[in-house]
């Protein structure tokens, strides 16, 4: 059974979120503080956590830093407040997504579903982005010989670049096919992890060569062996 | 303190400093000429005065000499009246102050031919007596004098005074008898007097210029020093204080300057606190209210989805319960995204976006199925601007709602036009309007065009006033037509490129 942790200070809401989720066949761990989170993550290994911005102990930020140093497991922040600057802290400390309080259940459930769900193993494809190699079965990156470890969501992303090389993405494209979000949410989720991804798999990130910004319009995938 | 090269017009009008001192300059110039010139009259006319009179007195003392030497010589003949008058003419007596004269003589007409004669001292032309004053001294018998230029042989000229009167010798008949003073010395220091006067002129002009000059720039340095740092002040810079000593009006000027200054700096902080505290307030109030309301939301749905076990009238219950909660949400929302800009706490986050695609794609996510009713006419090519994607996005999304939710079954036409510095969102319907009067109305919060059937629609009643506040943090504007059963027009106008501003608009909200 997929397990989530949800990380939240407001004991009513983790409760009713524990209603929901379980409602929707999840088993559910509360945790109520920051600095709790992370023995009881190594103790339960979930396969998702639901993290709050706002805790005692510790906030969410710095838990999201702390899980990131020994997972790859999805996060996905809850913020009450929606500010540009929590919302981009949180993703830049790793978090694959974010949800602004008060969020629709259904929604919340749906965007799990998306970073839970493992890409359909297709048979004998190996996809080359740039000077990368994509393993879809090992679900590896590989640089001359070297693995790079990404998060799922980072594989994700790198993916739907590389499954299309032509084709220019837009942001809001990205969006719904990465995250399953509808159109018109917010695009600085693209932003924010195309920049993260290009710090782990770009020789030079000043000069991206595997994910090209298409000015105005968004991102496109290298042409293979063009990147040195 | 720097100098710079102004051209004169543009100094005059720019610098009050340029302006006193050359007005100062200016009259002190005439002044000074005035005086100057009735001093040099005054001395002028009286250094020849004294001259004149010691001329006269001369000439006659001369002529006196003359007319006793002829008198007492024994003469019959030209010859020995020639030696007479040579005698007389060849050394003529020095003046009393020792300087030259010369002495000319001529004989009356009436006189026998034995003893006429004509001549002058040493090399005077006998031409430097005017004929017209020979004649007045002939017909006077009085000492007659004029100002004439004495005319040498070697053709050299002197001013002088001439000093005409008669010699009456007995039993022989009269002479003219001139003596000629030179006034070279008298002109000399005329030129003298006259070169002093000009230098003391020139120089006291400098120096009540350069004085003007060093006395004005003293007085306007504060006031230049007042108005940088008020426009140092102006630019947010609060700590800056103008530097004064003394007691004298301008340390008035000063301290009452700087008061000011504080006085501002004050009341700033004093607004900046409240806007911090507001915007603190607002963030506060966001966390508290939307964590009870996401477990509200939760637990609704849960209840929602399993209406189909309840009574009917629960079940409704519950629809309300769900759709309230909706507009709870979104009124929540609006009014935290007012409060931000009433905080001044809106950020913006440029990026260069194709508005057509925007604006296309939010057609789209409004009204994915039914095409026929929103109708774009856009350029074919991008239209780039630099904005906030989601605060036009915002606005765009607001006016066509807006527009569908009063088009009363008819189309809603959405036009897209640009200039070169400006675009333009127009969004018309043709349904039921509202009065043109009204028009400032519609941005005010809360405000309905018809309060009797107003809340059917479902807007918060807050969307017209974010939008002109997206649309102003965007230096853009939202222009308003509208007429009762004709429909409205509304029209978004921005700037292309960010820090720029409306000069034309692409599209009028007038028909």
């Amino acid at each position: 059974m997929t397990s989530i942790m949800v990380v939240d200070d407001d004991q009513d809401l983790a409760e009713m979120l524990g209603i929901v989720l379980t409602g929707a066949g999840y088993e559910v761990d509360l945790v109520n503080r920051g600095d709790e989170v992370m023995p009881l993550f190594t103790a339960y290994a979930p396969d998702l956590v639901l993290l709050d911005v706002m805790l005692p102990g510790l906030n969410g930020v710095e838990v999201c830093k702390l899980i990131r140093e020994v997972s790859m497991v999805p996060i996905v922040m809850l913020s009450a407040r929606g500010d540009k600057q929590d919302v981009v802290a949180g993703l830049e400390a790793g978090a694959d997504d974010y949800m602004v309080k008060p969020f629709d259940p259904l929604e919340l459930v749906a965007r799990m579903k998306v970073r839970l769900r493992r890409s359909a193993v297709e048979v004998n494809t190996e996809l080359c982005i740039g000077n990368l190699k994509i393993d879809q079965i090992e679900h590896s990156i590989i640089r001359d010989g070297q693995t790079i470890a990404l998060t799922r969501l980072e594989f994700d992303l790198l993916v739907a670049l590389a499954k299309e090389p032509g084709r220019v993405f837009s942001r809001e494209a990205l969006l719904s096919e990465v995250w399953g979000y509808r159109p018109a949410t917010d695009t600085r989720l693209v932003n924010v992890h195309i920049q993260r991804l290009r710090s782990k798999i770009e020789i030079n990130p000043e000069d991206p060569k595997v994910i090209v910004t298409v000015r105005g319009v968004g991102y496109k995938a290298g042409v293979p062996g063009n990147s040195q | 303190m720097k100098f710079q090269l102004k051209p004169p017009l543009k100094a005059w009008r720019s610098s009050l400093v340029f302006r006193v001192t050359g007005t100062i300059v200016a009259l002190s110039l005439i002044l000074i000429w005035l005086l100057g010139s009735a001093l040099f009259s005054r001395v002028s006319s009286g250094i020849f005065n004294e001259k004149l009179t010691l001329s006269i007195l001369d000439a006659q003392s001369t002529a006196r000499n003359t007319q006793i030497q002829l008198t007492f010589s024994k003469y019959q003949d030209k010859a020995a009246l020639t030696l007479v008058f040579d005698d007389i003419l060849a050394l003529p007596p020095r003046t009393f102050e020792g300087t030259a004269k010369e002495i000319a003589v001529f004989s009356f007409a009436n006189i026998d031919d034995t003893f006429k004669f004509d001549g002058t001292s040493n090399l005077l032309d006998l031409k430097s007596i005017p004929e017209t004053f020979r004649e007045i001294t002939r017909e006077s018998n009085e000492t007659q004098w004029e100002r004439a230029d004495l005319i040498y042989l070697d053709g050299s000229t002197e001013p002088g005074i001439v000093v005409g009167q008669d010699l009456n010798i007995a039993g022989v008949g009269k002479y003219e008898f001139y003596v000629v003073f030179s006034l070279a010395q008298q002109e000399k220091t005329m030129t003298l007097i006259f070169n002093y006067l000009l230098l003391a002129g020139i120089v006291l002009t400098f120096l009540i210029g350069l004085t003007t000059y060093f006395a004005m720039r003293r007085l306007i340095a504060p006031i230049q020093d007042a108005a940088r740092v008020a426009e140092e002040l102006t630019k947010g810079n609060l700590d800056l204080r103008m530097d004064f000593q003394g007691e004298d009006e301008i340390a008035s000027l000063g301290y009452s300057f700087n008061e000011m200054a504080v006085s501002l700096q004050q009341q700033i902080s004093r607004l900046e606190n409240l806007s911090k505290l507001q915007q603190r307030f607002v963030s506060d109030v966001s966390h508290e209210l939307r964590t009870p309301l996401t477990t509200i939301r939760m637990a609704s749905q849960v209840i929602f989805a399993t209406k189909d076990t309840f009574e009917p009238t629960v079940a409704r219950s519950a629809e309300l319960l769900i759709s309230q909660i909706e507009r709870f949400e979104s009124l929540l929302t609006d009014l935290l995204e007012l409060s931000r800009f009433d905080a001044q706490g809106a950020i913006m986050e440029i990026e260069e976006t194709d508005l057509v695609a925007l604006v296309k794609e939010t057609i789209e996510y409004i009204h994915p199925s039914q095409d026929r009713i929103v109708i774009l006419q856009a350029p074919n090519s991008p239209v780039m601007v630099d904005v906030d994607h989601r605060r036009i996005k915002r606005i765009i999304r607001n006016l066509i709602s807006n527009a569908l939710d009063h088009r009363e079954n008819q189309k809603v036409d959405v036009r897209i036009a640009e200039s070169e510095n400006e675009v333009s969102v127009g969004v018309r319907d043709y349904g039921s309007g509202f009065n043109y009067t009204d028009r400032k109305m519609l941005f005010e919060r809360f405000w309905r065009a018809d309060s009797s059937r107003a809340r059917s629609t479902g807007g918060t009643g807050l969307g017209l006033s974010i939008s002109l506040e997206d649309a102003k943090l965007h230096q853009g504007e939202i222009e308003v037509w509208g007429e009762r059963g004709r429909g409205a027009h509304f029209v978004l106008t921005i700037p292309k490129y960010a820090g720029g501003s409306i000069e034309s608009r692409p599209i009028s909200a007038q028909l």
